[in-house]
């Protein structure tokens, strides 16, 4: 076990954050790039945290992940969402539980970490440690610039709980679920809009997609029953990607696979998203589960929400 | 025009003034320069709120609002003139009370800072909305503000902020003892905001844990004043001094000395000590029980109420870490000297005189020690206390400048001091 910092498993994260805007040396794209990455980072979290009131942050040397896994208590949805924190961070230090496995896995309320992180938005600098108060703690200091000749200093302590390695099975990465049809969704906007009206009208939502690039979301109930139908939306080429046979299924393109899923649950998520992803598109298991996943630059967040009957 | 404010556990107090130049017209009784009397009266927030609550529709359509006191009726009428000839009156149901004012002495605190509002705007900005208590510590090298958490528990749960600024972003920086003092954050962010709004600085004075905290905000036209209170120290005992008396100094005035009735005799010696300094007679005092002082200071309940006089010694003693109280402020009542009424800081709009400011019955003082010695001077005091509602919309204004200088017959024969039976219900029960 390494000796860290303070905290009694002798874990120790260090993060210095990218600064904004005073990269001048730095190649024009980093410098640009630093501060949609920061504040992409800070949506994140955002959409993180309307997600879910509380997920596990799993910190490695290369990558940040927010981990939800599905429980009955979320209603089996479950998340993934991977950073890479090169990005993000000037300096990174980590030293997880032992040598073979540098990682450390926290459980925290991402709402904590979105708030703390807005307060910070125009600081200088910003350092993220693991530390240990009352309890472990992710303790996130932040220079701010002020009118004095020195600078204000926020700190803010985000109460965390180490998750023991022998539960870190349950936060692994999720596999690649065997789908039927793989789509891209209609600008996140129109959809959101759409769900949203629908969610007025039934709890449960079917979505179905084909291969040729159609579409449709479907409610119904004893009063009523509605379809909204998207067209040439394009369908993602998996071909020798994720766990799709290497011989592509000779599917039929007009063979609609289907979901049916709680509405809240996608709404929920269409809701937590503000930036639009270069790429959003879904996977259907027909009836089985739905796949949303989103991918922005290099941050990369993948929902499942199980269908139900 | 003065509005007063205090919480319901009268840990916080809220005082907006607004002098003559605020307004685009004011007109006071002239009763009021032949030194008549004040009228004091509370009317139910929940009612006055509304009227002043839209605020597009209020920049669109209002042209002018007039406020009036129609004593006759106890009412106070709120009259919207809007455009295309509309205009909206509310007449509100007053009740009359005593004044409220809490005597704090700002210039006794130690410890000053006044900073722009947008200083502190971005100070509380760090902490979540839902927070309630944050510390403020103040030393010569820095100050900081601090989530405060009750017990350790609570801070597993909840995010922790500490933000740590230097003495010369402050303009004006005074540090006369070093302290670290909780309060109320939510209570005071209204009016930060209203500093923000107005871009006016805001300044504090404090002193140790356990004495109040004020924070002001002065213009031309208005003065603003918030005071709240502090958490007592659990760990700072002071043995030699157990009549808690040091938490806040009051300035009582001294002509209350005379009525005070038997039972709090030890107590009333202490306080009536001009600056407030506490008298060495009372600090064995086992019947000081600044809880029974303060609700007797205030007065806002029936005014023949005596509070049993309940041997809460357990008040003056310290506090454990696991329980704590807010110390209440103490209130004193507004004192006039004779000539405080031609003073007048604090202008009025309309006339009227209760009885009870004019030196009352017998049996007045007996009950209320102190009124004798509260303030003759007009104010509206808004409390939160149910009241009736009653709206009006009239196209006519015929009847305003009556309404406005209360120039009701009724009001001049009470200013005869004759008995004070007012019409239909103005009664201020004084026999409660």
């Amino acid at each position: 076990m390494n000796v860290g910092a303070g905290v009694e498993e002798g874990q120790k994260v260090e993060a210095q954050m990218r600064r904004c805007g005073d990269n001048v040396t730095r190649d024009e794209a980093c410098g640009g790039a630093s501060d949609t990455l920061k504040l992409w980072r800070i949506r994140v979290v955002n959409t993180v945290s309307r997600l879910t009131k509380a997920c596990v942050l799993r910190l490695t040397c290369d990558h940040l992940y927010f981990v939800l896994s599905g429980r009955v208590a979320t209603g089996g949805v479950s998340m993934w969402c991977e950073l890479s924190q090169v990005n993000f961070f000037d300096e990174f230090q980590l030293e997880g539980v032992s040598a073979d496995a540098n990682e450390i896995f926290l459980e925290v309320a991402p709402e904590n970490l979105s708030r703390a992180l807005k307060t910070a938005q125009n600081a200088k600098s910003v350092k993220i440690k693991l530390t240990k108060k009352n309890c472990p703690c992710l303790t996130l200091a932040a220079e701010l610039p002020s009118l004095s000749s020195v600078s204000r200093v926020v700190t803010h302590d985000i109460p965390v709980d180490v998750i023991p390695r022998r539960l870190w099975h349950d936060f692994r990465e999720p596999q690649m679920p065997d789908f039927d049809v793989s789509i891209y969704l209609p600008p996140l906007k129109t959809m959101k809009s759409v769900v949203d009206r629908m969610k007025n009208l039934s709890n449960y939502l079917v979505l179905e997609a084909n291969l040729n690039g159609e579409m449709n979301l479907k409610i119904e109930t004893e009063l009523v029953s509605v379809t909204t139908h998207f067209k040439e939306l394009g369908n993602p080429p998996w071909g020798d990607d994720g766990s799709q046979s290497s011989s592509p299924t000779h599917r039929d393109p007009d063979l609609m696979a289907e979901a049916r899923v709680d509405i809240k649950k996608l709404q929920q998520f269409l809701t937590g998203q503000q930036v639009n992803p270069s790429r959003a598109m879904c996977n259907i298991v027909h009836r089985r589960i739905l796949h949303l996943i989103f991918l922005h630059e290099d941050v990369s967040l993948q929902y499942f929400i199980p269908a139900v009957m | 025009m003065a509005l007063r404010t205090v919480n319901s556990s009268q840990s916080a107090y809220a005082c907006f003034c607004f002098t003559p130049l605020f307004f685009q017209q004011y007109i006071p009784d002239p009763d009021i320069q032949n030194g008549c009397e004040a009228v004091k009266c509370k009317l139910n927030m929940k009612c006055v709120l509304p009227l002043f609550r839209c605020a597009s529709w209020r920049e669109r359509r209002v042209d002018r609002c007039e406020i009036s006191i129609n004593i006759p009726n106890s009412r106070v009428i709120f009259q919207f003139h809007c455009r295309h000839g509309i205009t909206k009156t509310y007449n509100l149901g007053y009740q009359e009370c005593e004044a409220l004012q809490a005597v704090f002495p700002a210039h006794l605190c130690p410890n000053v800072l006044m900073a722009q509002s947008k200083l502190l705007g971005d100070i509380v900005v760090h902490f979540p909305v839902s927070q309630e208590e944050v510390t403020l510590s103040m030393s010569s090298f820095k100050v900081t503000f601090k989530t405060f958490c009750e017990e350790e528990n609570n801070c597993i749960k909840g995010m922790n902020t500490e933000l740590m600024l230097y003495p010369d972003e402050f303009d004006y920086f005074q540090v006369g003892e070093d302290s670290a003092v909780t309060f109320c954050l939510k209570e005071l962010r209204g009016l930060l905001s209203f500093a923000e709004s107005y871009s006016l600085p805001v300044s504090s004075q404090f002193g140790v844990a356990g004495q109040p905290i004020s924070f002001t905000v002065k213009d031309m036209a208005l003065e603003a004043h918030v005071v709240l209170s502090t958490l007592t120290d659990p760990n700072h005992e002071s043995p030699s001094r157990p009549a808690p008396g040091d938490d806040c100094p009051v300035n009582i005035p001294k002509t209350s000395t005379a009525e005070i009735s038997t039972c709090e005799g030890p107590m009333e010696t202490e306080v009536c000590v001009a600056d407030g300094e506490q008298v060495a007679s009372s600090q064995g005092s086992e019947v000081f029980n600044p809880a029974l002082h303060m609700r007797k200071m205030i007065q806002l309940h029936a005014p023949g109420e005596i509070p049993s006089l309940v041997p809460e010694s357990a008040l003056t003693t310290p506090v454990t870490p696991a329980t704590f109280k807010i110390r209440s402020l103490l209130f004193g009542a507004v004192y006039s000297d004779g000539g405080n009424d031609k003073t007048v800081d604090l202008p009025s709009l309309a006339c009227a005189s209760d009885t009870e400011e004019d030196g009352g019955t017998e049996e007045d003082l007996g009950n209320n020690p102190l009124s004798s010695t509260l303030a003759v001077r007009f104010r509206l005091v808004f409390d939160l206390s149910l009241q009736m509602t009653s709206f009006e919309v009239r196209s006519s204004k015929a009847e305003e400048p009556r309404n406005r200088c209360g120039l009701q017959v009724p009001a001049r024969n009470r200013k005869l001091k004759q008995p004070s039976i007012l019409p239909a219900g103005n009664s201020r029960q004084s026999s409660d």
